[in-house]
């Protein structure tokens, strides 16, 4: 028995498995999966690659070399993976292919109100979600057990919750790892090629042609005749006004708030177990259904022709991000307490660290207003309101043919820029630099190379000194490739030396051809980079402008004094990296 | 004679990097070996960046099943920052305890006025709540043997081991276990102080 998060009961359990390859590319909250895989399994070949689609193409591979494989991502990740899925979905499998996924359910900050069971009802896969770590661990093994069984790719859906969720977990502690493999077929095409062929070819015996075979519609139909008797599915028949279909964590709020509740608890939810449905249908006088993320299930409910209760009492985003037990009590159960929040109790942000490579580039570019396209990176925070640096920002990679969109739109009449970093150059921004290069765009990118991806907590890039399989000969040179690509300017410059940040910036983009600025500093976080004294705000000198505040700094407050208020530096978070002062036309910012 | 605790819900609330679940894991280690059932849900945005960081700690000698605790059901609130404590007044149990640092990180939104902060002092608002309350102010208990910005965590796991009557041995023990070498003594300095603090606080109370 162990306390186990989610994200560790996933990994134990690919461990249980038998799993032999796994390849992931990071996404909060379930990065933590592969750090644990890499970490406690050593018996499982661990990769982050370049981006999801490349995981799961790589985890395609090893499945199909008869070995157990997974593929990691959170829900945005499975939309750039989502052709290589398509193409796995309904092909023949070899060893079990599992893609686990996240739901980022819940977070208000995050721009992603994604939910992976989509991809379920469109490619027609199945779909597991664990309602905690026990489940999680399970489940895991179950999905490569009917990834094999019924000859296609399964999700398993974790969500915020899951993953960031302890509780004990029995593990099975004499378990021997051995590399699960099972070699059945020797050719695996995608779905739509081996429908024509088994169309045209469906009652010749030849074996040319019969191996093509592979009644994927079968497989799923059979799937789901067999989720009737699965104990993936609880149905637990208590009392008979209320009952509710779920799944995941809400499982647990129902179970606590509506104890009475006859509940069916979905483990496999896609596809659906329909008779146990109906006994839940006809045993009851109401019937829920309480589910994160979107309406999935309801619809598939409601199309098999079953009345149920969602969202028109539980209405979804943006009215709710995620259920909570408060919520179902507040709807359900009668004369529920009401308990009121202090009000105005101000929302946070999110903030740089202090001294954060990316607040020197977004501080040269709102200086010279220079208008700036970015992705999702730590720069990111550089779009919020209380910074106004960069106008445009879109998902992983973007910002450079963005930024080419929108110089070719413009004429190059102004001056508007790519900032990307050293994560989303790799995953797709080189794309997007190919791309301006062949045609002949002639915009800025500054690649803000901080040797990691540090959003998710610093995992490796190509491109970093570090890695599960890292090789200093293997590592990618991001001057090289630039390079090589064809770009005509390339820079590099260290970002606290702010001169020659701010020339380096402004020749590029002065010179109206296509050039790539390199800002090169580690992320001070990451690698806990040493500190410098701190700066300190004369209060004799300062007018409390505030301009020093829009820089983005986490060290810099404004707190309140006897009666007024100060801005002042916390010392203790203040790297001392002086960004501040070059703002402070009052010279009150001092070392 | 003290009824046997069948279980708390516990909020541990703050801001990113001070060392909130080091604090939830020490706790998770001490009421695991008492033979508690355990459910310790964290709910982390970009914490990195100081954002909000709060984590729901359940235990009971029944089986935990909500990895959320409902409004109301809250017996503590812990917390390192005393905006995030605001947010969860209303959650406590009407005889629910408030054990909060007056620490505060103004957040961006006030910095740059995107926001009115409120005008009250949140330390009043938080005293006023009509619950128990300590409130300790790191400013004040400053040591020349541990740097008390960073391991406030560890001063209120002291605190509260001290209210409830817990045996420090075995509290201590698990911090041994959980912090590098080279904090071990540091981490103690500032448990024991927590100790003192609570002590002081129950005396005067
Ligand atoms: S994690 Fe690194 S890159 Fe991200 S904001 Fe902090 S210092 Fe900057
Ligand atoms: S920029 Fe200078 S004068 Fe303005 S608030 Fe900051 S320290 Fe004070
Ligand atoms: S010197 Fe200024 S900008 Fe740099 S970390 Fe300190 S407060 Fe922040």
């Amino acid at each position: 028995m162990k306390m186990m998060n989610g994200n560790e009961a996933v990994a134990r359990g690919a461990f249980e498995a038998g799993v032999k390859v796994a390849a992931g590319y990071p996404g909060t909250p379930s990065t933590e999966v592969m750090e644990y895989t890499h970490q406690r399994y050593p018996d499982i070949y661990c990769e982050w690659s370049t981006n999801e689609k490349v995981a799961v193409e790589v985890a395609i591979g090893a499945s199909f070399a008869g070995y157990r494989s997974f593929a990691l991502m959170k829900t945005v990740g499975l939309n750039v993976a989502a052709d290589a899925l398509c193409g796995a979905a309904g092909s023949q499998i070899n060893g079990g292919l599992v893609l686990v996924v996240s739901d980022d359910v819940g977070r208000i900050a995050g721009g992603d109100y994604n939910d992976c069971r989509h991809f379920g009802n469109m490619f027609n896969i199945p779909v597991l979600e664990p309602s905690d770590s026990q489940d999680a661990k399970d489940f895991m093994v179950r999905a490569f057990e009917i990834s094999e069984e019924y000859s296609t790719p399964v999700i398993l859906k974790t969500t915020s919750v899951t993953c960031k969720t302890k509780s004990r977990v029995v593990i099975d502690e004499d378990y021997t790892y051995e590399a699960r493999f099972r070699h059945t077929y020797p050719v695996s095409f995608s779905k739509v090629v081996m429908t024509t062929i088994m169309m045209k070819a469906k009652d010749s015996t030849h074996p040319k042609l019969t191996k093509y075979f592979n009644d994927f519609v079968e497989n799923i139909d059979r799937l789901a005749r067999d989720s009737n008797d699965s104990d993936l599915n609880k149905l637990e028949l208590n009392g008979s006004k209320i009952g509710v279909i779920t799944a995941g964590t809400p499982y647990y709020y129902v179970k606590e708030v509506l104890p009475e509740a006859s509940v069916l608890k979905l483990g496999l939810i896609m596809p659906l177990p329909e008779k146990k449905i109906r006994a839940l249908a006809e045993h009851v006088e109401a019937l829920y259904v309480i589910e994160d993320g979107h309406d999935i299930l309801e619809k598939n409910i409601k199309d098999l022709g079953v009345w149920v209760i969602g969202k028109e009492l539980f209405p979804k985003f943006p009215h709710m991000t995620r259920f909570t037990p408060d919520v179902i009590e507040e709807k359900l159960v009668p004369d529920a307490p009401k308990r009121t929040p202090q009000k105005d109790v101000p929302f946070r942000l999110p903030i740089s660290c202090a001294g954060c490579s990316h607040l020197f580039v977004a501080q040269t570019l709102k200086k010279h207003k220079i208008k700036a396209a970015t992705d999702v990176t730590c720069g990111i925070i550089g779009c919020f309101p209380h910074m106004e640096a960069y106008s445009l920002e879109k998902c992983m990679g973007a910002s450079i043919a963005m930024a080419h969109g929108y110089t070719i739109a413009n004429e190059n009449k102004e001056d508007f820029v790519a900032v990307i970093g050293d994560g989303g150059f790799w995953a797709t921004g080189i794309n997007g630099l190919m791309n301006l290069i062949y045609n002949n765009g002639q915009s800025t990118t500054i690649i803000v190379d901080n040797s990691c991806l540090a959003m998710t907590g610093g995992q490796n890039v190509p491109s970093s000194e570090f890695g599960f399989n890292y090789k200093p000969e293997n590592k990618l040179d991001i001057t090289k490739v630039c390079e090589a690509i064809g770009i005509k300017d390339i820079v590099t410059v260290d970002p606290h030396k702010v001169e020659s940040l701010e020339a380096a910036i402004l020749n590029a983009v002065n010179a109206k051809t296509n050039s790539v600025v390199i800002v090169q500093k580690p992320c001070v976080t990451r690698f806990k980079l040493p500190k410098d004294t701190p700066s300190y705000i004369d209060q004799d000198l300062c007018t409390q402008c505030r301009q020093c505040l829009h820089v983005g700094c986490l060290a810099i407050e404004r707190k309140a004094g006897e009666g007024s208020h100060q801005i002042v530096i916390n010392e203790d978070l203040c790297t001392g990296c002086r960004l501040c002062s070059t703002v402070c036309k009052q010279e009150a910012i001092q070392p | 004679m003290k009824s046997p605790d069948t279980g708390k819900n516990i909020i541990i609330a703050g801001v990113g990097g001070q060392g909130i679940l080091l604090f939830s894991n020490i706790l998770s280690q001490f009421y695991m070996n008492l033979g508690y059932e355990l459910k310790i849900s964290d709910v982390v945005g970009l914490g990195q960046r100081g954002g909000g960081v709060e984590s729901h700690f359940r235990y009971s000698n029944k089986p935990v099943l909500s990895p959320f605790i409902k409004a109301g059901d809250v017996d503590y609130v812990i917390s390192f920052e005393q905006t995030e404590t605001l947010r969860f007044l209303h959650c406590l149990k009407a005889d629910g305890v408030v054990l909060t640092s007056t620490y505060e990180l103004t957040s961006s939104t006030v910095n740059t006025g995107l926001q009115k902060d409120l005008s009250e002092s949140k330390t009043e608002i938080i005293k006023r709540s009509g619950k128990k309350v300590f409130a300790i102010d790191p400013t004040e208990h400053k040591s020349p043997d541990f740097d008390i910005s960073k391991m406030m965590n560890v001063v209120m796991l002291g605190f509260y081991a001290q209210f409830r009557g817990y045996a420090h041995d075995d509290m201590t023990d698990i911090i041994k276990e959980s912090v590098p070498k080279r904090f071990i003594e540091g981490n103690l300095k500032a448990y024991e102080l927590g100790t003192t603090i609570s002590d002081g606080n129950l005396v005067a109370e």
